[in-house]
């Protein structure tokens, strides 16, 4: 599986759901202003499903503000922001459709890893095999039992990712996923996204760390103090042989540093 | 029993922090009652309203502490951060506040229950041990523990709102603190006609154990009932309204 990931994009992921066509993201003149401060402006894009997307930008630039605008935890000032042609309030069942991982830490140090999915599936009413079933896959099994408080920064991230692949969703929405992985997670985070895009599933990942989303991606928006910058494929991006970083560091700004 | 129930019932029991509060209870409660029935001289603990010194501990730090729990349970998930996973899971926020209030009302019952038992118990075992008399009637007998109880399950709800409007724990836990044992206390000393109005004092008054100053117990729960469901759904629309933290 791995041998098959290279820089090329999948030409034509299979979809499976019958969302053909229809964007399973859309940020539509997307604007969120704090005072004076402009974290978003008029931020316009769309992911397709089957698609694992690279969310690009400076530190600052609006990634995170743009994906708690997308999972509802925050209002936008102006403009849309949906998944599955709805705000994420109005899901009928939202952890089904969308699975998130916004900070790397969202737990409460004293309870165990096992208890914090059990509270998580009682509310979305998700029987306790499947969170034996996702503590297998993110390979926590065995520290389930243990408080948060002892584990590791790649262990919570797994934990997250856990949580979010609790309602098998069909929308992934990560936001620096690979922080604090080892290499044999970083590789098992890259197969477990591809896979999951080539089952017809869409995923949404920021990210810093460029050589790791060219090999994961195949779709990329960067932004930059809130607007966007570019948003295609990898392919077009990288053409006549420009990597990645060349073309991020031109439209950010950042080449002369 | 609904899901969302059962969530918040699991993050109550799946920490140490309801252990924690409550032992810290126990130990207060049983120090109050202890110092005030065995260390006031006998002469001052004849009457019944001397012996109201003694036992007003449970209602008060059962009332306080399942305010404590109350904040807890919405400043504790701010805290760390699991008010995102939380509300990603349940969009629909006021479902996860109305489970809350449910939630945090039956633990602060059950802290009211063991607050109000300890006071009674050991308050009424030191008495007996020093041969003075127990003066209380017995009405006072039902009306202090249910009233005590029924307050500890008001002010959890009470709590929960003032949280979810504080957000920080640490700003809402203080202001509880200061309000009841401060603030309370110098409007009863200097305004008492404003004092028993008071959300403490309206607990206090459900026991029935002082009813010179404060408001008849019927009365006083009425009250209670009320500044809990403002602060609830104060609490529950500030929830709506603003981003997640």
């Amino acid at each position: 599986m791995a041998s098959s990931v290279d820089e090329q994009p999948s030409p034509s992921p299979a979809r499976t759901d019958g969302s053909v066509g229809e964007p399973v993201v859309v940020a539509d003149s997307l604007s969120k202003r704090f005072g004076d401060l402009v974290a978003v402006d008029e931020l316009t894009f769309a992911l397709r499903a089957g698609t694992v997307t690279g969310f690009l930008g400076p530190n600052g630039a609006g990634k995170t503000t743009t994906l708690r605008l997308l999972l509802g935890l925050a209002r936008p000032t102006a403009g849309e922001a949906l998944v599955f042609g709805r705000r994420y309030c109005e899901l009928e069942d939202p952890p089904r459709r969308v699975g998130a991982v916004l900070e790397s830490n969202d737990f409460h140090p004293g309870r165990s890893g096992r208890d914090h999915l059990r509270m998580l599936a009682l509310a979305a009413r998700i029987g306790g095999d499947r969170v034996e079933e996702v503590l297998e896959l993110v390979e926590l099994e065995r520290a389930a039992g243990r408080r948060v408080k002892t584990y590791s920064l790649g262990m919570r991230q797994r934990l997250g990712l856990a949580a979010a692949l609790l309602g098998d969703p069909e929308l992934l929405i990560l936001d620096e996923p690979a922080n604090g992985l080892d290499p044999a997670g970083v590789h098992w985070l890259r197969r477990f996204l591809r896979g999951f895009a080539e089952r017809g599933r869409t995923v949404l990942v920021s990210s810093h760390i460029l050589a790791e989303v060219a090999q994961t991606v195949d779709q990329i928006v960067i932004i930059d103090r809130g607007r966007l910058r570019v948003s295609g494929t990898l392919a077009e991006l990288t053409e006549r042989g420009r990597t990645l970083e060349q073309v991020y560091l031109e439209l950010t700004g950042g080449g002369g540093l | 029993m609904s899901g969302q129930l059962r969530a918040e019932l699991l993050k109550h029991r799946s920490t140490s922090t309801n252990p924690g509060l409550f032992l810290a209870m126990f130990g207060l409660v049983l120090l109050a009652v202890l110092l005030h029935g065995l260390a006031l001289p006998a002469d001052r603990l004849a009457s019944a309203s001397d012996q109201v010194q003694v036992f007003r501990f449970g209602s008060l730090l059962g009332a306080l502490f399942a305010g404590l729990v109350g904040a807890m349970s919405i400043t504790g998930e701010i805290r760390h951060g699991t008010i995102r996973p939380t509300f990603l899971f349940t969009a629909r926020r006021g479902r996860v506040i109305s489970a809350k209030i449910v939630a945090s009302g039956l633990v602060g019952t059950v802290f009211g229950l063991a607050a109000v038992g300890v006071a009674v118990g050991i308050g009424s075992a030191a008495l007996a041990a020093r041969g003075i008399a127990i003066t209380l009637h017995g009405g006072d007998y039902t009306l202090m523990p249910a009233g005590g109880i029924a307050a500890a399950a008001l002010w959890a709800p009470l709590g929960l709102g003032l949280g979810a409007l504080l957000r920080n724990q640490v700003a809402t836990l203080v202001a509880i603190f200061l309000w009841l044992f401060f603030i309370e206390n110098l409007l009863i000393d200097f305004v008492p006609g404003v004092g028993r109005f008071a959300p403490g004092a309206a607990a206090a008054a459900m026991t029935g154990l002082d009813a010179e100053t404060l408001l008849a117990p019927a009365l006083g729960a009425a009250l209670l009932a009320l500044y809990a469901a403002v602060a609830a759904a104060a609490g529950t629309v500030a929830t709506l309204r603003r981003d997640v933290p």
